[in-house]
Formats: structure tokens, sequence, C-alpha cells
């Protein structure tokens, strides 16, 4: 059954890559200009860790750009991803901006990955909407654990739990549930034209699974396995990308629930460090 | 780290006067309600029952045997600081409330347990004062507790301060999600209704209607000042203190009906309802933490 719901949601992934880079959210222009793809969040909170030669491993990394951001303040970066797709736009837009020679990309799935790469890193990162593809977070932990070097750190900023959960019509007077905090790993299915990056697409494969995970879901699979927990920080805003009715820019650019700017979590962020023993 | 400011004469209390005042008589108050409430069952706990649930004993009981030191903060009247003497452990409990203080001495004498449990009648900021360098290795921290708190980071530092290195901090509490629900009007159903933010500064102030353990109970006139917190703030607080955050989980069932709706299973845990008349396993209403005191800064 997993397979079915990867495949589905590979085909959304490698349709997604194309309309992507040519979108206004990615701005890939912009990236090719100089500018990064990071946000102010991870910036601040991850980069100073991120040094010269600083070695980064990026799960579930799309086609790229945060992992080459991370790659222009020093980095040496590997980026992986199910979709061939994203890893093909990867490595040419590595080429493009010459950052090809401190970017390796891979194409696989997060739980295969020992199978596919070898070596450790100091840093792994993770970012926005990643987990929700993800059914079973005990093994993406297994990972995460197998390819941090002793003393490394893994950084994760993503939607918060309570982002997707309020109700497709809730309002700023009625903030209603329509959707689970936890899900016990069964995945809900989708079938919804458009795209998050380009609400007007017309997109062939519209069917994804996705999987809604509690703070204890992701955190304790890592705790178990002897990571230290650093910070969690929870922030009553995100990156813009969640195509959500009830959210609203801020003129900062930044997502927050429309009558509730200071006091709705739609972001956290975590560190935790393998210690050294 | 200035143990000395920490303690008496030290700094302000976090607790607005007003607030302190107002939640030391609802305490005071309901703790003569809860006496002789059902939920509390006291009759039960005399005759030899526990009053911990059994996510507290499958948890935390692993680190508690004889002669273990436990230190229980906001005690209310003792039952479960009780049931953690009748285990094996030395136990000390602190509540505010005079009246809640005294029925548990009452109970530890009367189901012979003086010799291993004491009771302080203090707030819990004022907790330094009252326990000197005395370190437990073990501080216990249970349900609808540190809503009644400010300032996490000071409550933090005294529960790292009282621990011995290597020593277990556990809570098992109601979910900020779960505390910023309310019903949704004329349905069985709940929406959030309050911030999921902590802030520190603006208490809720709400009027009392009965008591979760008796919603029947005359409360007429009383007042609790409350304070939102986030799992952030909850973990941030304990790792700022040094110590080890070594568990979090969530669960889909509270220790109390927020709504006479809710449904009791046979575990006395309190469910949301599902439209289709089973039990609601989507939403989060509690969770636990476990922490450890490292043995060496730091580690």
């Amino acid at each position: 059954m997993l397979d079915d719901f990867l495949r589905a949601n590979l085909a959304s992934w490698d349709e997604a890559v194309g309309l992507h880079v040519d979108s206004d959210l990615y701005d890939v222009a912009g990236f090719k200009a100089g500018g990064t793809s990071l946000s102010e969040i991870e910036l601040g909170e991850l980069g100073p860790l991120v040094g010269e030669r600083t070695s980064l491993l990026h799960l579930q990394c799309h086609f790229g750009l945060d992992t080459l951001s991370w790659a222009r303040q020093g980095a040496i970066v590997t980026g992986v991803d199910f979709s061939g797709e994203g890893i093909k736009t990867a490595r040419a837009l590595a080429a493009e901006v010459g950052l090809s020679r401190r970017a390796t990309f891979v194409q696989s799935d997060v739980e295969s990955l020992p199978d596919k790469l070898s070596g450790s890193f100091d840093v792994v990162f993770t970012s926005w909407g990643a987990l929700i593809w993800l059914g079973d977070l005990e093994r993406w932990a297994a990972v995460i654990d197998h390819f941090l070097k002793p003393g490394g750190t893994v950084y994760i900023a993503e939607f918060h739990p309570y982002a997707f959960l309020l109700a497709d019509d809730a309002t700023p007077d009625s903030l209603r549930i329509g959707y689970p905090y936890f899900q016990y790993g069964v995945p809900q299915r989708f079938d919804e034209d458009g795209d998050y990056a380009d609400p007007d697409a017309t997109t062939q494969h519209t069917v994804t699974f996705e999987w809604l995970h509690g703070f204890g879901e992701i955190i304790d699979p890592l705790l178990s396995r002897g990571l230290r927990l650093d910070f969690l920080h929870e922030l009553p805003y995100t990156v813009p990308g969640l195509p959500f009715k009830f959210l609203e820019k801020d003129d900062r650019g930044m997502l927050r629930v429309k009558g509730h700017h200071e006091d709705f979590p739609l972001t956290f962020t975590l560190k935790m460090t393998k210690e050294d023993r | 780290m200035s143990h000395d400011a920490q303690t008496g004469g030290g700094p302000v209390d976090p607790i607005p006067p007003e607030a302190r005042t107002a939640n030391l008589e609802l305490w005071n108050h309901w703790t003569k309600v809860h006496e002789k409430s059902a939920f509390y069952d006291v009759e039960g706990f005399k005759a030899g029952t526990t009053s911990l649930w059994p996510l507290e004993l499958e948890e935390l009981g692993l680190y508690v045997r004889e002669g273990t030191t436990l230190l229980h903060l906001q005690c209310h009247f003792g039952l479960d600081t009780l049931s953690w003497a009748r285990l094996g452990a030395e136990v000390v409990g602190l509540d505010l409330s005079d009246e809640a203080i005294a029925l548990a001495r009452r109970l530890a004498d009367e189901v012979g347990l003086s010799g291993r449990a004491e009771f302080i009648c203090a707030d819990l900021y004022a907790a330094d004062a009252h326990l000197g360098e005395r370190r437990f290795d073990v501080v216990f921290v249970s349900w609808g507790a540190i809503e009644w708190l400010p300032d996490l980071e000071r409550w933090a530092g005294i529960i790292a301060r009282h621990l011995e290195p290597g020593g277990t901090f556990y809570m098992a509490e109601i979910h900020p999600f779960g505390y910023a629900l309310d019903e949704v009007p004329g349905e069985h159903d709940v929406q959030v209704k309050y911030r999921l933010q902590p802030a520190p500064d603006t208490p809720e102030v709400e009027p009392i209607e009965g008591s979760y353990a008796d919603r029947d109970a005359d409360t007429t006139g009383l007042v609790a000042y409350g304070w939102q917190h986030s799992l952030a703030e909850v973990t941030g607080a304990l790792i700022g203190a040094g110590l080890r955050i070594e568990h979090l989980h969530e669960f889909p069932t509270s220790p109390a009906p927020s709504w006479d709706w809710m449904v009791k299973d046979e575990d006395r845990w309190w469910w949301l309802p599902a439209p289709d008349g089973g039990l609601r396993k989507d939403l989060p209403l509690s969770y636990s933490v476990r922490a450890t005191r490292p043995w060496t800064e730091g580690g």
C-alpha cells in the first residue's frame, strides 16, 4: 500500500517541479541573481551553525533551491528528493550558478537513503511541508540518526501541526476544526486540481496521500534515539505557500491567521544534537 | 547561577496580588468540595486504591521505588503525593492552599503515611525558601498545575534546583490545544476559541462555575486567574533550566470533562464524542514530559 501512496505522490511532485520552477513563489530568477531562497527563520536559527565547509544533508529537497542557498553560505551540501524531475532540475541549477562542486543531488525517498548514500554530516536539514509526505517517522528518525555525525545537528523548520487542522471555511470568529492532529499513520487522500505555488494551474496528477503528525510523533522518535532537544519553537507566522483561505500576509510577507496574528502558531522549528560520547 | 537571588527576599512574585488572592480563595473552597467528590474518591483512597492514573504509574512508576525521594509541586490535598508514598517513596507535597495542606496532613495521619509524607503550604514561587538545599530523586507535576503559573522559567528553575543529578522530572498535563478549545454553540463539537501562544502578562480571568470534579458545586463569586502555555514554552523552560527532555507524549484523552457531553471510559479518561457515536481520537487533550537532570552540567 505504501508503494501506491508513494507512487501517487511521486507523480504529483514530478509534475509540480515544472510549475514551481516558473512560479513567483519559488522565484528561481531571484535565486539565480544571487538571492537566497531561505527564510529569515532558518537563516536566523540554523545559519550560525552553517559555515565554510559545513557538511549539510537536506532531506526532501524538491529541486534544490534551499540546498543550493546553504551551499552559497559555504556549506558542502547533499540534497535528496524522491522526484527524478526535482533532482534533474537541481543539478542543472547547481551547474548554472556554479555550485556543482559543493552540491550533490541524490534521487531517493527518505527511507531508502542509507542504501544510496554513504557518509555522515554536520547538519541534517528539512523544511516547509516535508513531513506530511512521510507516513512513518520512526524510519525517518532512524535515517536522520544514521547520517548525523557525533556532535551533529538536525534542524527542522516546518508548518505547525495546528496549521493543518483548521477547517477550509474557518473564519476569525469561528476557528472550526476540519482535519486531525493525530492520524495514526493512516493517510488522508486528496484529489485537488491546481498547486500551492500556482493555484490556477491545471494538473494531471491530482491525487495525493498526506500524513499529519503531532509534536510527540515528530520529536519522540528522535529523543528515543538519544538525540538531545536543544529547542522547540512555535511562531504565530509562517512562510508563504500554504493555500488556506483563513490565512493572510502580514506587512513582512509572512502568513498569519486572519484575526489571530499573534495567538495561533503556524510554524515550529526544532534543533536537536547527536551528542558526541 | 545565583541561587541566593531566588530565595527569600528575592525577586517580585510573578503572580499579581489580585490573582494570588483569587486563586487561593478558589483552591481553599474547591478543597472542601473535592474532599467529598466522587471524582477524587477519598474513601476509595483510604481503603487502599491509588489516585494515580495508569499513565503516570507506567511512565514514572519505573523511577519510584522504596526510599525514592519525591517532590510533588502543586499537590492540592495530597492524594497523588500519598499514592506515591504508598509505593514506597519518601514524599514532600507543596501547595498554596492552607485548607488543602491541612487536609493532606490529616489524610496522611489517617492512612498511616505521616512518617514518609511531609506537606508544605507555600506558593510555588516561594518553594526555594521552604526547601532550602533539599534535592529529590523525582519531581512530579500533574493535571491542571501550570495554568496557575505565569512564569515557567522560574518554575523550571525550582524543579532543576531541587532535583538530584541524574534525577527525573515528570509531568502529565492538559494539552495547550485542549485548553484553547471551546464548544461550538449548540453542538457537541469543539473549535479553537482561546489563544495558543503564551501571554505571560495577560492572564485569562474567568468566573468559576462549579468544579472540574463536581459541576454542581456552588462557587458563586469565585474567579480564576490562569495562564496559557505552549509546548515550546514548557520544553524551553525545562531545557533552559538545564534539564534534558527524554520524552514528549500526547494523548486524545483528558482527566476531567470540559463539557458535560464528553464521554468517560472505563479507565476514567474523558473523550470528545465522534459524530458516529464513537470516540474522537484526532485531537490532543493531554501530554506528558519526562526529563532528567544531567549528571554533569551541559552533559
